[in-house]
């Protein structure tokens, strides 16, 4: 990992965010009815419109409006909501927080679960554990989580009573209540994650105890625990990084949804509210902070991947 | 003539709470209001907007009220009581009103409200600049002027008998004439009124708190030292919220979701009729539906009592195409309107389509009602040759699209204070919003008449022709009023739903034993 | 193809794959003949009737039966996914492979703009997408076409690296083919193997999508029965009415599981040198 490297990759996060301000702002253009018309709705009259369409900024041509916005980012200023009227940009950081810290307990459960479901079903190939797994793994990747959610809301909370069915407690204010409402979006989110990469950690051990290197090790007469966990489970973890890098991605997503059942007042939801209601500083801000969480994660991927496997060599 | 309408409106409610025998029967009202606690109460939709003028929604209007006061508000039996004005006359013509200010009130900047603050609201809101919804809605304001520090004084531009009760609408509130002369931008994320409470914070998408107001002008209230508004945008999550004690009140569930209150230990489900209601609304300048015959088929072909069922899950009070329900107090209680197909095709073959007519339904996403609705018209329909294609789009390309312009679509509109205040929104040629462009003279003259005088005979006469003849021509299909719903802990108490919808009298309310400490 | 099918019947996940997807192809197929009721037929007296001889799967909201509009909606809710994949997966294919042929200095800049736009997460891509196009079930199938995209652009690209190196390339690029023909006729069908296991498992993913997106009230527009509607529509009954939503799912689910054991059976026979 040299520094020219790191440069590289740093610009090209700069490159991504680039792309990603230039695609949404061009998106953002094309939505019908514009922020003035959502925000009087049913009370906007000619004069009121034209108002708010000049205070908004609106009526500026279109490159004007995004130089605008752009040179204000340079600065650290993500603009000012057109919805609320407050800064966009502790809006969307503190919803960052909020959703980050779903997103972590899940990435955190779903390894705690994951990888070593995988690698029980890898070493007991065909077993009852396996086909257990597998269909656990197939229902996992199979319901989309609005329906896994909506369920374990019901169950969890509406009829056992075991947990608070939905709201958020921030973390600093209480910890044990707020982990408490958190259960349930977390094993929400986390379900499908455990599908996709309890299937991966499976097939790269299979690839791996398969290998002519770990025959070496084997035949070289190391103990089958130290062929196992240092040479095996190693190798067939090197993937699985990437992947979970790639499923931040998928992660971010899934919890537009969850947030949107479990009342988190996370950045998909102020997403979802921010393309409704047209507010396009917003949504720039929301999917500029998304995008740049993703390149961050694979960002820090590759220096995780390039840390545990010596042999890779970057330049 | 000094108070004197105000006891007409008084004397005219009695007969509205025969009809409505939840509003009184509360029998929290006999504990002594107790001191203290925070309550937490569930809204369904962000607070975005924080600025009183111009809040347009539930939440927001919820927000306002905790904050701001107006001259008068609205009791739940639709009358106007005194708030930021103590009492009020007019002349004999109806068209110069006089209201006297409460002495000694102050901002929650510590600054004094007086006339002139009163004056500058005012003009704030009459500024079609401000987009305030209460512009159309306060009545036929000309001009407002300040007599001394506590008398205002309005001029009309005609005579106007509901002033005092149009003067409760929501988004009239009084704010520091310093803000109201250009600086309303400020009011986007401060709060400077004279409400019961103060603002703690303000995060549009997740929760507004209030504190309890020390200087607000009566001693007694509020009872409660904090309020905080939880935004769930989900009503499964929020009624599950409301139900495992998250939360103390539910400021309005859905018709799926009110059953499960009931038989739910803690939880005391709130139920009141309401005037809020969906329509059918047709462009009756052009064809097909210039012909009243086709209006007039159309309206056969619904089956209302099922209407109630399939749209409000039995929550609601079928409708008979007049705006008013039996909530209002000049409801005329009009036979209901019965499906009948056979004349239906009748009404269509005489009008000249008798191979049936092809017409596309439009329903904003927004609230799905409206979807529900038009699916279930189309297949009504259906049987008397109206082949109805439905077609749904989201709610602001609606509003931009198709609202107030579009030949056929489904409205959706909460109840108001007045007959005048509704009938003069939606249905007269000057309507604010007039929709159906029906445009009847006789229609006109009759909600004209009953707006100049305060003789309540004549006045519900006249209503009650006005009713008729809506029933009888259709300018929209009114097919259902929807109940209001909600729910409370049952340590909630001296709450009352208010058939209004938009009003919350949180002031009025306080916690009994058994509410669970919130710091 | 014949000899494809049947190896593919021989691997357990393939043959039960196949199964399911026979089961919704006859559903699309007759499904609408079949049906019992009509799919928008509305019954007053038959509101949130239990599953039971009159409506097998029950009726929902407005007395509609759910086996009807399940099977009526097959038609518009497999195809559209399927077609809404392939759609993805043809552009992306395109794009892969030119990136591939292109080499040096293009194929890093539309490869790190692919990365760039796959930096923003895919239902956030289609939310935009439909938001602008406007709701309804064809800008769906746009929305889920445009966010699959990019993913399938990189992996083609990856194999037609790999297919670039072989010899039959070179031997057109020494022939003086046009670079266009090379793209399609020679490299294209190269790398369509590894292309088709991967499609076949995000139909699973678009059907999910699909029903995620008129959850959050963007896809296909009432009254249609699509699944992911009618699963949408359902929940808010889910306390009085639970049938309502158990059908649709369950028939979401098995869709995707279909697809899923469908592509897993795929990837055996096609790489046999893997014995997973």
């Amino acid at each position: 990992m040299s520094a020219r490297w790191f440069a590289r990759r740093c610009l090209f996060i700069g490159y991504t965010l680039l792309v990603v301000s230039l695609l949404v702002f061009a998106i953002t253009q094309a939505l019908p009815a514009d922020a003035a018309v959502t925000l009087l709705g049913e009370n906007a009259t000619p004069a009121a419109l034209a108002a708010l369409r000049l205070k908004l900024g609106l009526n500026d041509p279109v490159w004007l409006q995004y130089w605008h916005w752009l040179s204000a980012l340079l600065r650290g200023d993500f603009g000012i909501s057109m919805r609320t009227g407050q800064p966009v940009g502790p809006m969307m950081f503190s919803a960052l927080a909020r959703s980050l810290l779903v997103a972590g307990l899940a990435l955190a459960l779903m390894l705690a679960v994951a990888v070593p479901l995988g690698l029980v079903a890898a070493l007991r190939r065909g077993g009852p554990l396996d086909l257990a797994a597998g269909l656990i793994s197939y229902l996992g990747v199979s319901l989309p989580e609005f329906v896994t959610g909506t369920v374990l809301l019901l169950l969890l909370a509406d009829h056992l009573h075991w947990l608070p069915a939905t709201g958020y407690v921030p973390l600093l204010r209480n910890p044990l209540d707020s982990l408490r409402h958190l259960v349930l979006p977390v094993l929400t989110v986390s379900l499908v994650m455990v599908a996709h990469v309890s299937r991966m950690v499976r097939s790269e051990m299979i690839d791996v105890l398969h290998s002519d290197y770990v025959r070496a090790a084997r035949l070289k007469g190391l103990p089958a625990r130290t062929v196992l966990f240092r040479h095996a489970l190693r190798n067939a973890l090197l993937p699985v990084i990437t992947v979970v890098a790639l499923d931040v991605g998928y992660l971010l997503g899934g919890i537009i949804v969850v947030e949107e059942i479990f009342a988190i007042p996370g950045i998909g939801r102020e997403l979802i509210v921010a393309i409704e209601m047209r507010d396009l500083p917003a949504i720039q801000a929301g999917a500029l902070i998304m995008a740049g969480t993703y390149a961050v994660a694979n960002f820090l991927a590759d220096i995780a991947y390039a840390l545990l496997d010596r042999r890779i060599r970057y330049d | 003539m000094t108070l004197l309408s105000r006891r007409h409106l008084l004397t005219g409610t009695a007969g509205l709470a025969a009809i409505l025998p939840t509003l009184g029967a509360s029998s929290a009202w006999a504990a002594a209001p107790r001191r203290g606690g925070v309550l937490r109460i569930s809204v369904d939709q962000a607070v975005s907007v924080l600025n009183p003028l111009a809040s347009r929604v539930n939440p927001e209007y919820l927000v306002a009220e905790l904050l701001y006061s107006g001259l008068t508000r609205l009791t739940p039996q639709m009358a106007a009581e005194p708030d930021l004005a103590t009492a009020w006359s007019a002349n004999d013509a109806l068209t110069e009103w006089r209201f006297t200010l409460r002495k000694g009130v102050t901002f929650h900047d510590g600054s004094p409200c007086t006339a002139k603050d009163v004056v500058a609201s005012f003009n704030a809101i009459l500024d079609p600049k401000t987009a305030s919804p209460a512009r159309a809605n306060v009545g036929p304001i000309d001009t407002v002027r300040a007599i001394d520090d506590t008398t205002v004084l309005f001029t009309l531009k005609a005579p106007y008998a509901d002033l005092p009760v149009a003067l409760a609408y929501n988004n009239a509130r009084i704010v520091p004439a310093a803000i109201a002369n250009g600086g309303l931008d400020k009011l986007a994320s401060t709060a400077i009124g004279t409400g019961p409470f103060k603002l703690v914070s303000y995060e549009p998408d997740r929760q507004v708190v209030v504190a309890r107001n020390p200087a607000y002008f009566d001693p007694s209230r509020p009872y409660l030292d904090r309020v905080e508004v939880v935004v769930y945008p989900d009503p499964t999550a929020e009624a599950s919220a409301l139900l495992s004690g998250d939360t103390d009140l539910m400021a309005n569930t859905t018709p799926s979701e009110f059953p499960r209150f009931k038989g739910a230990r803690g939880v005391v489900a709130l139920r009141i009729p309401s005037g809020q209601f969906l329509n059918v609304n047709m462009g009756c300048d052009q064809a097909p539906f210039k012909d009243m015959r086709v209006r007039q088929a159309l309206a056969l072909t619904v089956d209302r009592t099922a209407m109630v069922g399939f749209v409000a899950q039995g929550y609601g009070t079928p409708g008979n195409d007049t705006p008013l329900s039996p909530a209002y107090r000049f409801y005329k209680d009009i036979p209901l309107k019965q499906p009948d197909i056979a004349a239906a095709r009748k009404l269509l073959a005489e009008a000249g389509h008798a191979d049936g007519l092809d017409l596309t339904l439009i329903a904003s996403d927004t609230p799905s009602t409206r979807t529900q609705l038009a699916v279930a018209m189309r297949e009504m329909a259906k049987p008397a040759g109206f082949r109805i294609n439905v077609q749904t789009m989201p709610h602001a390309t609606y509003l931009a699209q198709v609202w107030k312009k579009g030949p056929f679509y489904v409205g959706f509109y909460n109840m108001q204070a007045t007959a005048d205040a509704i009938f003069s929104l939606l249905y007269t040629s000057d309507a604010a919003w007039d929709e159906t462009r029906w445009n009847n003279k006789a229609f006109d003259k009759l909600v004209y008449e009953a707006r100049v005088t305060t003789d309540e005979a004549k006045r519900r006469a006249l209503y009650g022709q006005a009713q008729e003849l809506m029933h009888r021509e259709v300018p929209s299909v009114i097919p259902v009023f929807f109940d209001l719903l909600a729910g409370r802990r049952d340590w909630v108490e001296g709450y009352t739903l208010h058939p209004r919808g938009s009003l919350f009298r949180l002031d009025e309310v306080w916690l009994g034993a058994g509410a669970p400490k919130r710091s | 193809m014949i000899e494809l099918l049947r190896q593919l019947a021989r691997t357990p996940q393939g043959a039960a794959g196949l199964l399911i997807l026979l089961l919704l192809a006859a559903a699309c197929a007759f499904g609408p003949a079949i049906a019992p009721y009509g799919p928008e037929h509305i019954d007053f007296l038959g509101r949130f009737h239990p599953p039971g001889a009159r409506h097998w799967f029950g009726a929902d909201q407005l007395g509609r039966d759910v086996l009807s509009r399940l099977l009526t909606g097959a038609r518009s809710t497999v195809p559209t996914a399927l077609a809404a994949t392939l759609a993805g997966t043809l552009l992306g294919a395109v794009i892969g492979t030119a990136s591939a042929y292109l080499g040096g200095r293009w194929d890093e800049i539309i490869m790190r703009t692919i990365d760039a736009v796959m930096a923003i997460p895919g239902l956030l891509l289609a939310l935009l997408v439909v938001n602008t196009l406007g709701k309804g079930e064809m800008n769906a199938a746009i929305a889920i076409a445009a966010a699959f995209a990019p993913g399938m652009a990189r992996i083609t690209r990856s194999v037609a690296l790999v297919a670039r190196r072989q010899d039959y390339v070179g031997a057109a690029i020494a022939r003086g083919e046009r670079g266009t023909w090379i793209v399609f006729r020679e490299m294209l069908p190269n790398v369509v193997a590894p292309i088709v296991v991967e499609t076949t498992i995000r139909v699973a993913f678009a059907v999910m999508l699909f029903a995620t997106l008129s959850f959050l009230g963007l896809g296909a527009q009432p009254p249609a029965s699509d699944w992911g509607l009618m699963v949408a529509d359902a929940r808010p009954f889910l306390h009085q009415a639970p049938w309502m939503i158990v059908a649709p799912g369950a028939a979401i689910a098995l869709t995707a599981i279909g697809f899923n054991l469908l592509g897993d059976g795929l990837r055996d026979v096609l790489n046999p040198r893997d014995e997973r």
